[in-house]
């Protein structure tokens, strides 16, 4: 296949500026040079068309009907070197313990808050601070039990930290089925000295799930779904049978008078010692949070502070993510670590301080506007790219609401050579790895890399047109 | 096993076997027609009317469509999506509960009736229903066939296989009694009999439950309501009897409890245990004229019952009522 690439303005995951490939991609720029673009079309062609056979799909909303789409794979690998993983690595941990501490103080004594790190204010106006969970101590201490922490690159493909997803992260399916595909479609691609390994995710997750049953013995494990129509569904399908755990609905469940929960089986009911969850907080429990919710478990928070039945992650993660709790975590880690940060946040104004909200009011056509609790790209502004009447828009948004929203100057994301319709060209990426505690805290090596594939775009988001690569952390640094 | 799972397994294989049943029906229509008298859409109506009426479907169908016409009624029956019995419905309705159970199923299984949705959802409906394309309609029985292959080499036979066998046993004999059925309003449309369209009409029948050639077998070249009925009632060996498919069911719903099948344990099995035995001890008389329709009538009531004793059994999310554990408590109290 010719590569006819043009890096333009940006850091470009594959090449040098000056065009000559990084040393960690150069055996696989030399295979696939080797190749012939009708071939990569078929085999691409082939990966889709298995990907839609086998089901692995989301749903997409908005419509008038959801409709179920497969989450395009780009077929071009991205490569990271064994010493760059490190140092995510690292830094990915440093975050995790100091996130995992934050929510610790700020459920029990709030210590941060009476230092003066953390405004009381930011934490009590926190749509997902949850006054329920004052004063529980959760199995083990562990609150996030699952992250997905959303990385990008800027100009000088230095990493920075986007966002933490540490509610109920999504895309780890993605992870696995990718690699999967990318085996098949393409094993003279993988390096000799092997790629580090994503397949014992499950495996894993069972482990972190298992080391915090409330009872000893083998735990019965079930991951609880909102159901089908779930954008995410498949993914809490593949796990639960990865797993070996049941997949059950709210109304699949009980909680008893003796505030434990059981599942309605045809023979009766029976205990249930872990929930890894994927509904959010607030449809959890209708006796405690939304009372319209029909994808709960009525008594789930009973049992749950009874100590009989372990969820992950706990309830209340989300004041850890909240965009504007984003901006404090470099203190945090300064605060109960006494280090530095390893991994940067990507520079942020709060509008909710009055010298950024004034910052933030003059140049909002130059910054990307987020709505603080929103996932998934949805409620955000780019104001480059935006029209007048949509600035204005945000402009009284965020006037009227100042702690719903962050404004971020826009950083050009790091590009990677891309296959599209005129063969290789390069699109915006950044990089998801998913990271597991349990008795410590594991990274994934890799995760999900996310594609914007609409030229120029810099929305990577699945429900907005993005698609994925698989991630190769490789065992050395070439 | 989750009552929601038990459930969805009981109807993704009922919505298959139901899907697979009404493509018999249509495509053994669509051939019958071609030697009948079909110069233009009422006429070609008329002869589809006995489906619509068996299948209970007829006042669904004058909902749906100003025109009694033959295309119509094909697309009705095959296509729409209104329509919640037209094999698209079914074949949908069969992979949403498959997609509910997915965990639960083999891959194999999952992709096969992913693959049949796929199939039907970009069928080009307009040409199949005008032309009566054959191809299509085999398709879709080769991938019933299909599913069930993989079925019994992928699936591990414990419990979950067995509420698959049992939705499939209750909506196969249910149908079978539905396609004796139309006979009777086949009947009811002519005055006079006649021989020559008598043995078109059961010929068709017996070809829209895979049972021709297994009739000639067993009966010869008797084609006449007696031994039709008796065939398709009370075979011992045709798989599509609906004494074949009820002692099925009885088979697998003791597996379920692990009860004697000589003996019963609930609701379902008692209803399922006093039919087979009905069945079982049937003379020609009973199947004969008004006792044979009477004897229809009650078969597709008892597997009503039957449906619904046995989803109260197994199925029901009422199995924990917070109020009867409260009243225990304080009786015990």
């Amino acid at each position: 296949m010719k590569i006819d690439y043009d890096t333009g303005d940006f850091f470009d995951e594959m090449y040098h500026a000056d065009g000559t490939a990084r040393p960690h991609y150069a055996r696989l720029v030399e295979t696939l040079s080797a190749l012939s673009e009708e071939d990569f079309h078929k085999k691409r062609e082939a990966v889709e068309l298995a990907f839609l056979q086998q089901g692995i799909t989301f749903t997409v909303y908005g419509n008038e009907e959801s409709t179920e789409k497969i989450f395009p794979f780009d077929l071009v690998p991205r490569i990271i070197p064994a010493s760059e993983w490190s140092h995510l690595e690292e830094g990915l941990i440093q975050r995790m313990t100091a996130l995992n501490l934050f929510l610790h103080d700020v459920y029990h004594d709030q210590k941060i808050i009476k230092d003066g790190i953390v405004p009381m204010e930011i934490i009590k106006s926190g749509k997902h601070f949850r006054e329920e969970m004052v004063g529980f101590e959760p199995p083990k201490g562990i609150y996030i039990h699952i992250c997905g922490t959303d990385l990008i690159r800027d100009h000088h493909g230095e990493y920075l930290v986007l966002e933490d997803n540490g509610r109920c992260p999504s895309g780890v399916s993605y992870m696995i089925e990718n690699r999967r595909a990318m085996k098949k479609a393409f094993p003279q691609l993988f390096p000799a000295s092997g790629v580090q390994s994503v397949s014992n995710y499950p495996d894993k997750l069972h482990k972190a799930l298992q080391y915090i049953a409330p009872q000893a013995g083998a735990a019965t494990i079930a991951v609880l779904t909102p159901g089908i129509y779930n954008s995410a569904y498949f993914e809490h399908c593949f796990l639960a049978r990865q797993m070996g755990a049941e997949i059950v609905q709210g109304q699949d469940l009980v909680v008893k008078s003796d505030d434990c929960v059981y599942m309605k089986t045809t023979v009766g009911l029976k205990r249930v010692d872990v929930l890894y969850r994927r509904i959010d907080d607030d449809f959890i429990d209708p006796e405690v949070f939304n009372k319209e919710s029909m994808l709960g478990v009525p008594g789930l928070m009973r049992a749950y502070r009874a100590g009989n039945v372990a969820l992950a992650n706990a309830v209340g993660t989300g004041i850890a993510d909240d965009k504007v709790t984003y901006c404090f975590v470099p203190d945090m880690i300064k605060y109960y670590l006494d280090q530095d940060p390893i991994l940067p946040n990507v520079e942020t104004f709060l509008p909710y301080r009055e010298a950024d909200m004034k910052y933030v009011q003059e140049n909002m056509e130059n910054l990307v506007v987020k709505a603080a609790n929103e996932a998934g790209g949805y409620g955000m502004l780019i104001g480059p790219a935006a029209s007048k009447e949509e600035v204005a828009e945000f402009r009284a948004m965020v006037k009227d609401n100042p702690r719903d929203f962050i404004a971020q100057p826009p950083i050009s994301l790091s590009r990677h050579p891309t296959y599209g319709d005129e063969g290789l060209d390069g699109r915006h990426v950044d990089l998801r790895p998913y990271i597991i505690q349990s008795d410590k805290i594991r990274v994934v090596p890799g995760g999900l890399t996310r594609v914007a594939l609409r030229k120029g775009s810099l929305v990577v988001n699945s429900s907005q047109g993005g698609g994925s690569k698989d991630t190769w952390v490789l065992n050395n640094d070439q | 096993m989750l009552c929601r799972v038990a459930d969805s397994l009981f109807w993704m294989s009922r919505y298959i076997e139901r899907a697979e049943n009404t493509v018999r029906l249509v495509d053994v229509m669509h051939q019958t027609i071609l030697e009948s008298e079909h110069s233009n859409e009422d006429v070609g109506y008329a002869h589809w009317e006995p489906i619509l009426l068996t299948l209970g479907d007829r006042d669904a169908y004058d909902a749906i469509y100003p025109k009694r016409s033959s295309f119509n009624v094909s697309e009705f029956l095959t296509f729409n999506e209104k329509n919640p019995s037209s094999v698209f419905s079914c074949i949908k309705s069969a992979r949403e509960n498959a997609r509910t159970v997915r965990d639960q199923i083999s891959t194999e299984m999952w992709e096969t009736l992913n693959k049949l949705y796929l199939f039907i959802k970009r069928a080009d409906s307009q040409m199949i229903c005008s032309e009566s394309d054959f191809e299509f309609f085999a398709r879709i029985k080769e991938f019933a066939h299909l599913f069930r292959g993989i079925l019994e080499s992928t699936f591990p036979q414990d419990l979950g296989y067995e509420f698959v066998v049992c939705g499939r046993e209750i909506e196969r004999a249910a149908k079978t009694c539905q396609i004796l059925d139309t006979k009777r309003f086949m009947s009811s449309s002519t005055s006079e009999p006649d021989d020559a369209i008598d043995a078109v009409q059961f010929a068709a029948m017996l070809r829209s439950c895979t049972g021709f050639e297994a009739f000639h077998h067993e009966h010869g070249s008797d084609l006449d309501t007696i031994p039709v009925r008796q065939f398709l009632l009370l075979s011992q060996k045709f798989p599509r009897s609906a004494l074949f498919c009820i002692r099925r069911l009885q088979v697998a719903m003791h597996a379920i409890s692990n009860c004697p099948i000589t003996l019963f344990s609930n609701e379902p099995e008692r209803l399922t245990g006093r039919l087979v035995s009905k069945l079982n001890y049937a003379l020609a008389v009973d199947v004969e004229g008004e006792n044979g329709d009477r004897l229809i009538d009650d078969i597709e009531t008892e597997l009503e019952n039957i449906a619904i004793a046995f989803s109260r059994q197994y199925m029901q999310a009422e199995i924990y009522d917070p109020a009867v554990e409260a009243t225990q408590k304080q009786s015990q109290g």
